[in-house]
């Protein structure tokens, strides 16, 4: 059934020439077939080249060096073979199952939930502005995007320094805070409310482009009749956007997930985040100290490694219920 | 086992000066088998240290090319992330390295492991520069008697203060830890708006003074093996009195415990600081910044428990060179850089101090009160931290910040919090055997 | 779309208002910085202490910053081009053709990912050392079409499948080839896609600091990110030109959206038609 929906089967009508050649017509079927069979793979192959070259293979070199006790060299390091020993001690450090884990979980849901759902509600926004209005937002919207992440951090930071930050003089003017005693970045929930908060600032402008840029080619009679059978604005968001627009969802679910989980300056450059605060350290400050902070590359790999397992279990069950409904499949 | 840099100086200080008086311009030449023409010689640069360092190199450059022929293309590195850099590098081999870099102290065990810097022992005796180097210093990039290079320049922690505000209360700079703690008081009474003396959770060389004053030692080395110290009875005395100045005494207000020591430099220049422990490099920095401040701050070294001095942490730069094809040529280079009329001037320019002994006292005989008392620190107190790569690990694992940072936040005793980094400490130690 | 109810006449312009608000003001508060005579002690401040273009004068003459910018746009660019051609091509092939390994490939794209780029460093550069790449501008593209192509082939995989196939078969009974067809008719549908992936293929490339600055040995190689860093000093930052240096790097990539943005609108026209 799937066959039958490609270009190529579209196209190529049983319509067999009534020439005897009966050889010739299987040369054709067959030069037919294989370039059903090619086409796909002569498509992918530069883009699989680059990728296969550039990530793939110093892929394979990470996970090789996971299994290494290795030592950075003049001229090439020299990595011994240690089996699973770097997972084992990964895996046995208390603070990794009691802090790191928890809080890296914590974060990157809280910041794919709303990255996601605040970039589609100013997806949705911009679709209905005029034209001048949307040029206005969306070109703001990506001063937010395009403003770099470290200078990003800087500016919450600032804007959050305890006692004389604007933010810390504000709450402390609203009788929210004793200034003199609280500092932000030292409390765990209010570090990562502050991590949370420029992540998503970062991160939704990436939602809302790519989600706008899907709403433009939903067909507007989808909508039109929609709004004839009387769905209210909610169900036709829900009904007509939400499955038109599934692959971009997925994508960009995916994408924030694989992201927010890796995040590493953002918590690095705040006060405290770069490893001198047990509490707050994440997944990409952990392993980044154990691995490069100190040398230890076979542990920094064997990180990375439990990093990509976690993604792609987190991954498939994204792709399973995002598809689960729809008779599509990947 | 910390070194304190007692007396060399003046003892190798005559000898220096007769090495360095009869070969000052000539010596380098004396290597005439070197011929540089045609080669380029890459160097890589801190940035910062020297605010306007293209004309220092361009002077310096010029004179390198006149005497060997070779060009030299200088690099400028960022400290935020040039240790990546190096170890990139190192790993590309002969042909990603430059031939001379400055290596900060604390990396030049690191560096040093993976075999890609140049053993220069030999090279600096022949030049009869061996006696001349400041003790502390030399020490921090010697590993096995293997000396990676030359000292390049240093600097010290002391004591920066408002003079204006002493003044004006009477107050005079602490000579022990309990006239500290009072003049601090007497701060926080007088000048409700300023921070009497932060206690900053992100600088552990604010720290380290208080460990080594009260007799401790984050570590200390038997036989072959390190273990630490940083939970003995000494070194929980001193962090428990410079914890309390915060935790007990009120003398710095919560903000302070995340701060790392360019944000209480910030602070003080903006007027907001009444006294901290300050390197040696900031006065000159404070004033550029805050032109307003001149006449209005003094420095002195930091107090010991009951008087005297209490040892700061000699760090540094070296200049080393990596095993290129040029090393010769790099050496070369090098010993030009950081002796004579170099030397002196980069540590001007830098406001930091020189790596030879004779340079340091010329600049401390010129009596200036920004930097008597800062020279006074390096040569009759300074220290250093455990001399191993793991060492280094333990710093990155920022294991006395974490310490420091618990007892301020309230979550452990100080007691409690030392045996958890002692625990830390050891645990690398054994790793790394 | 054209109610006008209570709701949308008030809630529109305060959804606008806030959304303004929340998206522009760190963004402010980054360009009065690097406006700001006295920068560093700024503090909480809303308004700077003066405007003086100080900073800026100083990133530009001593912080090389012409050349990086160059350095950034030829990087960019060539990373926008090459990636899009590419990602649609694959696009194509997954969303288009049925065919052995397909889910394989597409999970593949995604892994490789995955990895933490600070785990890639030391692997890639002895790759790319060994490519004789390092120290190029063009081997830094190359790194970063591979950091964007996962992105860009999965989003635009999405849009070539939002084309309805009917489009495309009725442009073979008009009797078009694969290939014409797939110039005329998919290029425009999949054109909004384009340019949201050829955006996110941008600001990967133009905002990436650790490759940028690894992997050039020569300093007029570096792309405006890596000049930002060089005012962290050791001992002190110095913020004015941080955040002058920031606004250097951010204003391009709003002048190179403003441009693309009318093809997200023209890509609506066509789509409209099309459709």
């Amino acid at each position: 059934m799937k066959e039958s929906l490609t270009a190529e089967a579209a196209i190529a009508p049983p319509k067999e020439p009534s020439r005897p050649g009966r050889t010739s017509a299987d040369a054709a079927r067959r030069r037919k077939r294989l370039v059903t069979l090619t086409r796909p793979w002569l498509l992918l192959a530069p883009a699989l080249a680059v990728l296969g070259g550039l990530l793939l293979w110093p892929l394979v070199e990470v996970g090789k060096l996971s299994l290494q006790e290795y030592e950075v060299k003049f001229g090439g390091g020299v990595g011994t073979w240690v089996g699973f020993d770097n997972y084992a001690n990964l895996l046995s450090h208390e603070l990794l199952w009691r802090t790191v884990l928890p809080n890296t979980v914590f974060f990157a849901f809280a910041c794919v939930v709303l990255t996601v759902a605040f970039g589609t509600a100013v997806a949705l926004l911009l679709n209905r502005l005029g034209t001048i209005w949307r040029v206005i937002c969306s070109t703001a919207i990506m001063a937010a995007w395009a403003m770099p992440a470290v200078t990003g951090t800087y500016v919450w930071v600032w804007l959050f320094a305890p006692e004389d930050g604007l933010m810390s003089r504000i709450a402390g003017g609203l009788g929210l805070i004793d200034p003199e005693t609280t500092n932000w970045f030292t409390d765990r929930l209010a570090f990562y409310a502050i991590a949370t908060l420029n992540v998503v600032h970062h991160g939704f402008p990436f939602v809302a482009i790519t989600v706008l840029a899907g709403l433009m080619t939903v067909p507007k009679e989808l909508y039109e009749a929609g709004m004839i059978d009387g769905a209210s604005a909610w169900q036709r968001f829900w009904r007509i956007t939400v499955p038109a627009l599934r692959p971009i969802f997925l994508v960009v679910t995916i994408l924030s997930t694989i992201w927010d989980f890796k995040v590493f300056t953002q918590i690095f450059l705040m006060p405290g985040g770069s490893g001198s605060n047990e509490d707050v350290m994440n997944l990409g400050v952990y392993s980044y100290i154990e691995a490069f902070a100190k040398d230890d590359y076979g542990s920094g790999a064997a990180a990375a490694v439990l990093l990509t397992l976690l993604l792609i279990a987190i991954t498939l069950v994204y792709i399973r219920t995002l598809f689960r409904q729809g008779e599509e499949d990947l | 086992m910390r070194k304190f840099v007692i007396g060399a100086v003046s003892a190798a200080m005559v000898l220096g000066l007769a090495a360095c008086g009869s070969d000052s311009d000539d010596e380098g030449g004396g290597g005439d088998a070197l011929d540089g023409k045609g080669k380029t010689l890459d160097v890589w640069i801190m940035k910062g240290t020297n605010p306007d360092a293209d004309p220092f190199f361009a002077k310096l450059n010029k004179e390198f090319e006149k005497k060997t022929g070779a060009k030299v293309n200088v690099e400028y590195q960022q400290w935020e992330s040039a240790q990546r850099k190096f170890t990139t590098a190192i790993e590309g081999g002969p042909d990603q390295v430059p031939d001379v870099a400055e290596v900060g102290t604390t990396w030049v065990p690191q560096f040093a492991e993976t075999g890609g810097l140049v053993d220069v022992t030999d090279e600096v005796e022949a030049a009869g520069l061996d006696q001349d180097l400041v003790e502390g210093l030399k020490d921090a990039g010697t590993l096995d008697g293997k000396q990676y290079g030359m000292p390049w320049y240093a600097g010290v922690r002391g004591l920066v203060y408002r003079k204006d505000v002493f003044d004006k209360h009477g107050l005079k700079p602490p000579t022990n830890w309990e006239e500290l703690r009072d003049v601090a008081l007497t701060l926080k009474e007088e000048e409700p708006d300023m921070i009497p003396f932060p206690v900053a959770g992100g600088a552990e060389m604010f720290a380290m003074p208080f460990v080594w004053g009260a007799g401790g030692d984050a570590a200390v080395q038997e036989g072959d093996t390190w273990k630490s110290a940083i939970n003995s009875p000494e070194s929980v005395e001193g962090l428990q009195f410079y914890t309390d100045l915060a935790t007990k005494d009120g003398l710095s207000p919560a903000k302070v415990t995340t701060w790392r020591e360019d944000e209480v430099a910030q602070e003080f220049t903006k007027g907001n600081v009444a006294m901290t422990i300050s390197g040696n490099w900031t006065p000159k920095t404070f004033l550029d910044e805050a032109p307003e401040l001149e006449g209005k701050i003094a420095a002195a070294p930091i107090p010991g428990q009951d008087g005297g001095m209490s040892p700061s942490f000699l760090g540094g730069s070296y200049l080393s060179t990596f095993d290129s094809d040029k090393k010769e040529l790099a050496w070369e280079y090098v010993k030009m850089a950081t002796t004579g009329k170099f030397a002196a001037e980069w540590a001007e320019q830098t406001n930091y101090f020189p790596g030879t002994n004779t340079e340091l006292e010329k600049i401390a005989a010129e009596g200036d009160p920004l930097v008597e008392p800062f020279a006074k620190q390096m040569m009759e107190a300074g220290a250093t931290v455990p001399k191993t790569t793991a060492y280094g690990e333990i710093q990155a694992s920022q294991v006395v910040l974490k310490l420091v940072q618990s007892v301020l936040k309230g979550d452990a005793s100080v007691q409690e919090a030392a045996d958890k980094a002692a625990g830390e400490m050891d645990d690398i130690f054994a790793k790394s055997e | 779309m054209k109610r006008t109810s209570i709701a949308s006449r008030v809630g529109l312009p305060a959804a606008v208002a806030g959304l303004l608000i929340f998206t522009l003001f760190p963004v402010y508060w980054m360009m009065s910085t690097a406006l700001d005579p006295r920068a560093s002690s700024r503090g909480s401040d809303v308004l700077p202490s003066g405007v003086s273009f100080e900073h800026f004068s100083r990133v530009w003459n001593e912080g090389d910053f012409d050349r990086y910018l160059l350095n950034s746009a030829i990087v960019g660019l060539g990373t926008i081009l090459a990636a899009g051609v590419l990602a649609l091509f694959a696009a194509v092939a997954v969303a288009r053709f049925r065919f052995t390994f397909r889910t394989s490939v597409l999970i593949m794209i995604l892994i490789v990912q995955m990895v933490p780029l600070e785990a890639l460093v030391i692997p890639l550069f002895l790759q790319m050392r060994d490519y004789e790449m390092l120290n190029s501008l063009l081997g830094l593209t190359i790194v970063y079409i591979a950091l964007s192509l996962p992105f860009a082939i999965w989003t635009l995989r999405g849009f070539v499948a939002t084309v309805p196939k009917e489009v495309e078969e009725a442009a073979y009974i008009d009797g078009c080839s694969w290939p014409r067809m797939f110039w005329s008719v998919l290029l425009p549908l999949v054109a909004p896609g384009l340019v949201a992936t050829s955006v996110f293929a941008f600001i990967t490339a133009w905002n990436e600091f650790i490759f940028a600055y690894v992997f050039m040995q020569d300093s007029d190689k570096y792309t405006a990110a890596v000049g930002i860093y060089q005012f962290f000093g050791e001992n002190d930052t110095a913020w004015g030109p941080v955040m002058a240096s920031s606004t250097l790097v951010t204003l391009p990539v709003l002048i190179f959206f403003v441009i693309v943005q009318r093809r997200l609108a023209s890509g609506l026209a066509a789509g409209a038609i099309k459709g």
